[in-house]
């Protein structure tokens, strides 16, 4: 059984940003490559197809505002990983935990219609977060009390929590309309908007959440405490640090993280609560999260990488006649380059 | 409540269960080896599609079962690739293959959606030919259905009454002391991925050229991870697997007989019982080591600190 | 498995590692070429396959020269840019297709326009990128064919005022947005006497995907065509809450029959599975959204109700055209060719192919409204008075079923 529960590797290379920058680039110039036969054999120009999805998200201002929209959730959904990864936790709940914030922040923002903007979007932010924090405290205490695994009870609440909001939208909350979704929230329930674009408040939450998560985990007793119980549980248990107390409080906070990723995409993108809105938010989060190390700044490296790719692939299916799905195999692609390669990553053995 | 509506459900389920009974029975044996597959997923859609796409092609139903069973195993040896010998991470790896199934379904099924298949032929249970029409179909059956409840046996026998199976466990218990004793842990965990591979690939066959006779993007609506939950909840024993899933399949068709009797449950909730299920399962069990998990299972169930 | 368990160890041979790594790879490479090759096989020109590069190996260059871009260089500007989405796949045998083929009919009539298609766009959010990068891609005409696809539309109409937006089925209005549909209620009624007389248990079934408004309204007009004809008849509604999950459509399907149904309808995306699922145990069944739809039942298919909307819409695009375009609430039926009755299955007597014909006639000539009063619901309600009629507009908000369907309509 390993001591070390850490297992988001850190690389071990002397310039260490320039060094991740040129590795990434590789990677992606790989994947590339790989997509682009993929595209051949499919019967489509793959030169075109990129300069198409660097034509959309780099070529005008819009484009690239569209890919900031993209970026936001799975920014907040990686932290929400990787919080916990610093107590050796692995939470895969990332998915159900945004649905429960996004449905917590719905009823308040239909329960409290009437109250200007600035409050009600803060109660909803809370509101948010706890729903995701609750949703996370289930898996938290199991593994706490070392029954049950929290990667597999996290997983399993994933499946749950998109059917519970469909229960709850289904039997309480849809429109007259339309029985899949609520009534579009009011303007006051809605995250502002900059510039006349898509691109909402959400950013900024998940900016500070970004900076907070390095400052607290570089700066702070607590941070440099969690960092020992992912180093050596048992040494920090022998040291006096309530690891119990900190596994639960971690699991919850990334459930937080999640819940308000939730919240987010639900008041700034939508404006209202939407059955099975999430594709893979959540688990995009893990691998974001995985592919950086659990490390800031890689996480808001791969959150932009990922979310050009999105959104360039929107384009692939008007100019290309490519399915939209298709657009995944790009990403998927990337990911097994990255995983494949190990021997760049790999700790060097004790 | 008529007698058809009651044989009905049994039928629904079993109609329904087949396929979900496949995939769980093919992720069973490889989470014995210790191999979770998150990416069930993606691998049940590449089989569909490509199952589908060759039914239509060839007019051969059986040949496009054949070739679901080889999508299955191919898909299942990327995940094996890159988590036994790169060493990647199970459940990353297991995420990005569900992201690329998506993709290479989507590509692969594109030509074909909408198109019209006959499906694999099916036989009345001996005996039944004298019924109406409306009881006999109720029982008719294709080969894989019929199949589903001997090859779940086979799959029992193997894991526990083989040796390749006394391996195969003993590696998914504790790979160093397996290779200690002898064996090849790399070997086990390839072949487990492969014929769990296989077998996904006939439930995703029986799914799409079966049951559906249809192909459209994301068609499997969650059954991989319904299957990954159906494998904890018979705690990794094949014939236990055997009522999981009649009990999940028979939960809907029995939900989908209330909605005209009056008595409303809300298919949604009825849709998170396989979970809830599950994790009662876990809990009651959770402490117990004869039934939990294989203990070198991904990085899953290393039980408490 | 630990990761820190190196468990191939160093006496495992490099040689036997290699290898094994080698005949995987190969095959799995080979099989994804495989399978694209199938992918590339339909519609796609003839492109010779390549072996997907192996990771590890070094990027190889592309054997053949990249296949011609898609959009074929136009020799002349178009006259007008079209944009048209869809909720679903365009092949569905279903309402995508049905809208498919109208926008596609517009091509064939007038010439010089071009046209961009996106297919599987369902949510909203998907439907405002979409439609800003055809916008982008020089699109001046928009049809927006999914029901959800309103208000996404209308917004966008607010933000381009230059833009045209059409919207299937809708009820908002604006300067540059409007909405066209058929009148498919009109289509259930016919459907609904051809089976009230060719039920023998007097159960008819209908598979819906949510409780929606139009949905009610169609199980509605399905009910009152059979009751003209059969009084003992009753509609089984049941519901899969999904628009096109296959697995759920074919359990519905079997457990409506299962209940004694004899005759199976549906309102969801594609028929295809509720009509093969219902041909697979001998059961009658009657179409929606597309007449392409036969081939899945070819014995007991009774008939079918689709939307031809390919004249009405060129109609509109050439009112773009030549700048008369005015947004209108636009609904059309039979009579106007927007919508059609499938032919009739091999089953099908000659006297119920008559009464629909008659039924089609009065309906045609206005002597026969489908939701003219009195109508009452399950609870006994009078909801359509004596001498009144239901409106259009009503039609998307129903939310009760009339006496004689079983089920729920919330």
């Amino acid at each position: 059984m390993a001591a070390n529960t850490r297992f988001f590797p850190k690389v071990a290379f002397s310039s260490p940003i320039m060094d991740s920058i040129i590795r990434y680039v590789l990677m992606i110039l790989l994947a590339l490559v790989l997509f682009a036969v993929i595209l051949l054999i499919s019967g489509q120009d793959p030169i075109q197809s990129y300069i198409d999805i660097f034509a959309t998200t780099f070529g005008n201002a819009y484009g690239f505002s569209e890919v900031l929209v993209a970026m936001i959730p799975i920014l907040i959904t990686a932290l929400a990983v990787a919080l916990p990864s610093r107590v050796g936790l692995i939470n895969v709940g990332g998915e159900g935990q945004l649905y429960i914030g996004a449905a917590f922040a719905t009823w308040g923002a239909l329960t409290f219609q009437h109250l200007p903007a600035w409050l009600l979007l803060s109660l909803m932010t809370l509101l948010g977060m706890l729903g995701g924090a609750l949703w996370a405290f289930l898996p938290a205490y199991l593994k706490a009390i070392g029954l049950v695994n929290e990667t597999i009870t996290t997983l399993l609440l994933n499946s749950v929590a998109p059917k519970l909001v469909g229960f709850l939208i289904f039997g309480f909350w849809h429109s007259a309309m339309d029985t899949v979704k609520t009534d579009n929230f009011v303007d006051a329930a809605k995250l502002p908007t900059f510039f006349g674009t898509r691109v909402h408040l959400g950013l900024v939450f998940a900016l500070i959440l970004l900076v907070a998560f390095w400052a607290f985990m570089k700066y702070t007793r607590w941070g440099l405490e969690m960092r020992a119980i992912g180093g050596n549980a048992q040494a920090a248990r022998r040291n006096g640090i309530p690891v119990k107390r900190y596994l639960i409080i971690a699991m919850c906070a990334g459930g937080a993280f999640a819940g308000l990723a939730g919240m987010a995409q639900t008041s700034g993108f939508y404006g209202v609560l939407l059955l099975n809105f999430s594709i893979g938010l959540g688990f995009m989060g893990f691998l974001i999260c995985w592919l950086a190390g659990g490390d800031p700044f890689g996480i808001l490296l791969m959150s932009f990488m990922v979310a050009v790719i999105t959104t360039g692939g929107n384009m692939l299916q008007l100019t290309r006649d490519l399915p939209y799905a298709a657009i995944n195999i790009l990403l998927a692609l990337t990911l097994f380059v990255v995983l494949a390669k190990p021997t760049f990553f790999e700790r060097k053995k004790p | 409540m008529s007698l058809l509506s009651i044989l009905g459900v049994f039928s629904s389920a079993i109609f329904s269960g087949t396929s979900l009974l496949y995939t769980t029975l093919g992720e069973v044996i490889h989470e014995r080896s210790g191999i979770v597959n998150l990416g069930l997923e993606g691998v049940l859609l590449v089989s569909a599609s490509s199952s589908f796409a060759v039914t239509v092609i060839t007019g051969s139903p059986f040949l496009g079962v054949l070739v679901a069973m080889l999508a299955g195993a191919l898909m299942n040896m990327v995940l094996g690739y890159l988590v036994i010998h790169r060493k990647a991470n199970q459940l990353a790896t297991g995420l990005a293959l569900m992201f690329f199934g998506f993709g290479l379904s989507a590509i692969i099924g594109k030509p074909y959606v909408g198109m019209r298949i006959d499906g694999l032929p099916r036989y009345a249970l001996p005996g039944l030919e004298g019924l109406p029409r409306l009881y006999a179909s109720l029982f008719s059956f294709d080969i894989l259905i019929i199949l589903v409840m001997p090859i779940s046996i086979l799959v029992w026998w193997l894991l526990f009454r083989t040796r390749w199976g006394l391996g195969l466990r003993a590696v998914g218990e504790n790979a160093d002391t397996a290779f200690a004793s002898g064996r090849n842990p790399l070997l086990y965990r390839y072949q487990a991925l492969a014929l769990g591979g296989l077998l996904a690939g006939l439930g995703a066959a029986h799914l799409a050229i079966a049951y559906t006779m249809n192909w459209t993007e994301y068609m499997t609506a969650g059954r991989g991870f319904i299957a990954v939950a159906l494998v904890i909840f018979s705690r990794w024993h094949p014939l236990r697997a055997i009522a999981g899933a009649l009990l999940f399949s028979g939960a809907v068709a029995f939900q989908l007989l209330l909605q005209s009797s009056g008595a409303q449950i809300s298919p949604f909730l009825l849709d998170t019982t396989p979970y809830f299920l599950t994790l009662l399962v876990l809990i009651a069990w959770g402490g117990n080591r004869k039934q939990s998990a294989p203990a070198s299972l991904g990085r899953v169930y290393h039980g408490s600190e | 498995m630990d990761e820190e368990h190196d468990i191939t160890h160093r006496s495992t041979t490099r040689k036997e590692k290699q290898m094994k790594k080698n005949l995987f790879y190969r095959l799995a490479v080979l099989a994804i070429g495989a399978a694209l090759l199938l992918g590339a096989c339909g519609p796609a020109a003839a492109v010779a396959p390549t072996e997907a590069e192996a990771p590890e190996e070094s990027a190889a260059e592309p054997t053949e020269a990249p296949a011609e871009p898609t959009e074929a260089p136009v020799a002349e500007e178009p006259c007008l840019i079209i944009g048209a989405l869809y909720g679903g796949p365009i092949t569905d045998a279903g309402y995508n297709q049905a809208m498919h083929e109208a926008v596609v009919a517009i091509k064939e009539n007038i010439a010089c326009v071009e046209i961009i298609e996106a297919e599987n766009v369902p949510d909203e959010a998907g439907a405002t990128t979409t439609m800003e990068n055809m916008i982008s891609q020089g699109a001046t005409l928009i049809f927006a064919t999914a029901f959800n696809h309103q208000y996404p539309a209308l917004e966008l109409a607010g933000e381009h005022p230059e833009v045209i937006f059409e919207h299937a089925g809708g009820w908002e209005m604006s300067s540059n947005f409007a909405n066209f549909f058929g009148k498919p209620p009109d289509g259930w009624y016919m459907m609904g006497v051809a089976a009230g007389m060719m039920t023998e248990t007097n159960k008819l079934g209908f598979v819906a995907a949510f409780p929606l408004g139009w949905t009610s309204t169609f199980i509605n007009a399905f009910e009152l065509g059979a009751l003209s004809v059969n009084p003992d008849a009753q509609t089984i509604v049941a519901y899969t809450f999904s628009w096109g999950d296959r697995a759920k459509e074919a359990d519905t399907t079997n457990s409506l029959i299962n209940q004694g149904v004899d005759v199976i309808t549906m309102h969801v995306d594609s028929p295809s599975t509720v009509l093969s699922t219902a041909e697979s145990r001998g059961v009658y069944s009657i179409g929606y959204q597309n007449l392409a739809a036969q081939q899945f039942a070819p014995e007991y298919w009774i008939s079918g109700t689709g939307f031809t909307l390919g004249g009405k819409l060129t109609w509109l695009t050439s009112t773009v055209l030549d700048g008369t375009w005015k947004p209108i609430f636009l609904r059309c039926g039979i009579s106007d060719g927007c919508m059609a009755i499938g032919p009739f299955g091999p089953n099908v007597p000659q006297e119920v192919q008559d009464a629909v014909a008659e039924a089609q006639a009065a309906i045609d000539s206005g002597e026969l409204v489908v939701f003219q009063g009195p109508i009452v619901d399950q609870d006994g309600t009078v909801r359509v008075a004596d001498g009144e009629v239901l409106t259009d507009d009503l039609m998307s908000s129903v939310d009760w079923f009339v006496l004689g369907v079983i089920g729920s309509s919330k």
